[in-house]
């Protein structure tokens, strides 16, 4: 590139040209940027718009004027939602945390934990629901399963990250277990307590969602209340979510962690009677094709054959992922800014961190359905809502992140703070968290099937639906595949110099 | 193998002994689902009285969930949509379908269409729906998408998506009607009991939404019992159900299925579904 100006004596590099750093992030960005409008051609796009505003306008009193008295037993859904989403943390840490140790070491572990990681947690819910019924068990298998499988990579990563200094200045013959709790644990221990923090959030929101599936959590009624059009009662659960979630800070307190773990404990339920008959039969028989039972091979390859269309799936799964993606990164770079205590004053500060309370706890279901009024059938309200979702999830956390920073520019504006302060400084750690959140985007493109999307994850809820769990079971592992895949090209691209502000805390 | 097997049908004796004091049944009403536990205990504690047994109602979200409990043994007793009866009955040897409403022996779905079609009611389905839009209701649903699927072959034959320019699933009747109102589909295939209690409450605006087309009648929901509950509960156990549904006379117990009353049913009469469920690829 700089071959062009090799006879001046001083190169200058042209515009975009040059290997800093922030060059070289804006470069990537563009470059994803354009690789996003490249495709988009690709993508249905239809705009449909005709009269929505009658819906939109009962949609918008419901939430206005929320029905509290219509709800049934709305607290013991709340506590339930708790009580799940603070267990399934509780046992995916248990299980993650030993898996850690041993995941830098082994390869199957690696391979073990990126393989359930890479299947939603409605699908573990749908799985599980076969053997063990709508009980407490499918619901925080659901959870641990999954989270076990991320709480050992990041806690894995922290771990890594750690200074070698206080281990290296231990005396020799100093057994293994000691050299853990005392040099090496203290040092990651906040990161790691932040780390499982976090994830508790995102453990309720994917506790809500299992309502959708049928667990009698917050999203139970939620989604009937919403899908018949009883707005008013779909508002009043929203509102619990939001304050829910708002409210986080003051209510998950270390201290007060035993006592909702004791009272979430009494609370879970039912609990199934343990029928090994069940589980032995969805394992051995439900989710395998009838044919390679039988060890009938022309019937099996006829069974591939009936396969709904795994290519078209396949591209629309991926097209969704990385426009998601790319729309996330926007939204993220838009609203940041809302949320931070650098700028505006206390009221646009709340109403900023309403927004994304907002943006962030509407499970994307309805955010998409909001859009496939106003815009109609197409992938259009699928991207909206995986982009604004997780681009709010984005602002969030780097807005968490840039009120850690103290402005070292006197007199700036506010704009000269944004532009030559803050956003260099948080840019690399906000593309860092776009690429580990991609993985999630494309696990989320299976729950937007009702758009007409047709998505792997559209044709493993038919399958579903359909009870067919050989096919269901077969595109669940073509679609942990995929997953897996693109986290190895996404940790392959992602731009090397975040490590630097790269903070797993925040994945 | 034959170790882990036998070991499993040992511990699945054992937790069924352990089970079979509570008799539990599972409902999904076609529209409102408000309330259920609270509207359904009612019916649970009309079967308690006249079974004599601790009768329980599980509250389960879709038709392949209580599918799957029934299969499960889970639930013995199950408020089942057409397709999904028959679903049931399938992998349960020997499970009935015991009693439907009366309603139900002539089911209808209704075609609706949005205003800017200009498509009217009409005998047939008009050649005009071609290249339009069209939104079924949850996929599993014989009144939103079996029976309407069946009857766009038969008059088109063609499969849907090669005859709409898009096909969709809206998940249930009354977002069907919201969204073919809103004008986001042309064309919505739907229940036609929660049509017509729609726009008997007002709650659809038929200027902008109407009925272009009624289907055939057609057999839809059932009540349908396990085989072994005899066994189970004791003799005549299954006869004791089937008489209470068929007696069942409370306008508010009923209110919540919604059924004016109950009538007997039994598999065969399920045979054309099964059938149209087979040709779509549904069942196998």
């Amino acid at each position: 590139m700089t071959q062009a100006h090799s006879r001046t004596q001083a190169p200058r590099p042209g515009w975009l040209e040059g290997r800093s750093p922030g060059v070289r992030l804006a470069r990537h960005s563009l470059a994803l940027v354009a690789l996003a409008v490249l495709l988009v051609p690709f993508a249905d796009l239809a705009v449909l718009t005709r009269d929505p505003w009658a819906e939109l306008a009962r949609m918008a009193r419901g939430l206005a004027w929320p029905a509290w008295g219509a709800l049934e037993s709305p607290l013991e859904a709340l506590g339930l939602t708790v009580a799940v989403a603070l267990w399934g943390t509780l046992g995916g840490m248990l299980l993650g945390f030993p898996l850690a140790l041993l995941f830098a070491r082994s390869r199957l572990i690696r391979a073990g934990c990126a393989f359930v990681r890479a299947i939603h947690e409605l699908f573990w819910a749908l799985l599980f629901l076969q053997v063990f019924g709508l009980s407490a068990a499918t619901a925080l298998m659901a959870l641990v399963i999954p989270y076990a499988g991320i709480f050992a990579k990041v806690y894995a990563e922290i771990l890594e990250q750690i200074p070698g200094a206080p281990r290296d200045a231990l005396p020799p013959g100093i057994g293994r277990l000691s050299r853990f709790v005392y040099a090496e644990l203290p040092l990651a221990w906040t990161r790691l307590a932040a780390y499982t923090r976090y994830r508790f959030e995102c453990a309720l929101r994917a506790s809500v969602l299992l309502g959708f599936v049928g667990l009698p959590t917050l999203g139970f009624q939620l989604e009937t209340a919403f899908r018949e059009g009883r707005y008013h009662e779909a508002g009043a659960l929203l509102w619990m979510f939001y304050l829910l979630i708002a409210s986080l800070p003051w209510w998950s307190h270390r201290r007060l962690i035993p006592l909702l773990a004791l009272g979430g404990a009494l609370l879970l339920g039912p609990w199934p009677a343990l029928e090994g008959g069940l589980l032995w039969r969805f394992v051995s028989q439900d989710i395998w094709p009838p044919a390679l039972l039988e060890g009938d091979w022309r019937g099996l390859i006829e069974w591939l054959a009936r396969i709904p269309d795994l290519g078209p799936a396949i591209g629309n799964t991926l097209l969704l992922g990385l426009l998601g993606s790319v729309g996330a990164l926007l939204v993220a770079l838009a609203l940041w800014p809302l949320a931070c205590r650098h700028f505006g004053n206390p009221l646009t500060r709340l109403a900023g961190r309403g927004l994304l309370v907002f943006l962030r706890s509407t499970p994307e279901l309805m955010l998409a359905f909001f859009f496939l009024l106003l815009l109609g059938p197409s992938l259009l309200p699928a991207w909206l809502a995986l982009a604004l979702h997780n681009g709010a999830l984005i602002a969030f956390l780097v807005a968490r992140h840039a009120d850690a920073i103290t402005p070292g520019m006197p007199g700036v504006n506010a704009t000269g703070r944004l532009a030559y302060e803050l956003l260099p400084r948080l840019y690399p750690g906000m593309l860092a968290l776009l690429y580990y959140r991609a993985e999630v985007i494309l696990r989320e493109t299976a729950i937007l099937g009702m758009l007409g999307v047709a998505t792997l994850g559209y044709y493993i809820d038919a399958n579903f639906e359909y009870l067919l769990f050989d096919v269901a079971f077969f595109l669940l592992l073509v679609t942990a595949a995929l997953n897996i895949a693109v986290d190895a090209l996404s940790r392959r691209l992602r731009p090397r110099e975040t490590a630097i502000i790269d903070d797993p805390c925040q994945r | 193998m034959r170790w882990l097997a036998a070991s499993t049908v040992v511990v699945t004796l054992f937790t069924q002994g352990v089970a079979a004091d509570t008799f539990r049944f599972t409902a999904i009403p076609d529209e409102n689902q408000s309330r259920l536990v609270e509207r359904f205990s009612k019916v649970a504690n009309y079967l308690e009285e006249r079974l004599e047994v601790d009768v329980e109602y599980v509250p389960v979200k879709s038709y392949g969930a209580t599918v799957t409990a029934f299969r499960n043994d889970q639930v013995q007793l199950a408020w089942f949509g057409g397709l999904s009866g028959v679903q049931a009955r399938r992998l349960v040897p020997g499970s009935e379908a015991v009693a439907q409403g009366s309603e139900d022996a002539e089911f209808q779905s209704y075609f609706i269409a949005h205003r800017s079609t200009g498509l009217e009611r009409a005998e047939e389905l008009p050649e005009a729906i071609e290249g339009m839009s069209l939104t079924f209701g949850s996929r599993t649903s014989t009144s939103g998408r079996l029976m309407p699927e069946h009857f766009l072959r038969q008059r088109f034959g063609e499969a849907p998506n090669e005859l709409f320019s898009r096909v969709g699933f809206s998940g249930d009747h009354s977002r069907t009607i919201a969204l073919v109102e809103a004008g986001t589909w042309d064309l919505g295939a739907v229940n036609f009991s929660v049509w017509e209690a729609a726009v008997a409450d007002g709650r659809v605006d038929t200027d902008k939404v109407e009925v272009i087309w009624a289907s055939p009648p057609y057999p839809d929901y059932n009540w349908t019992l396990r085989g072994d509950v005899d066994a189970r509960f004791g003799e005549g156990f299954s006869e004791k159900v089937r008489t209470a549904l068929l007696e069942m006379d409370d306008p508010e117990l009923l209110a919540s299925f919604p059924r004016k009353n109950f009538i007997p049913a039994h598999n065969d009469l399920y045979a054309p579904i099964e059938d149209v469920a087979e040709e779509l690829g549904l069942l196998r």
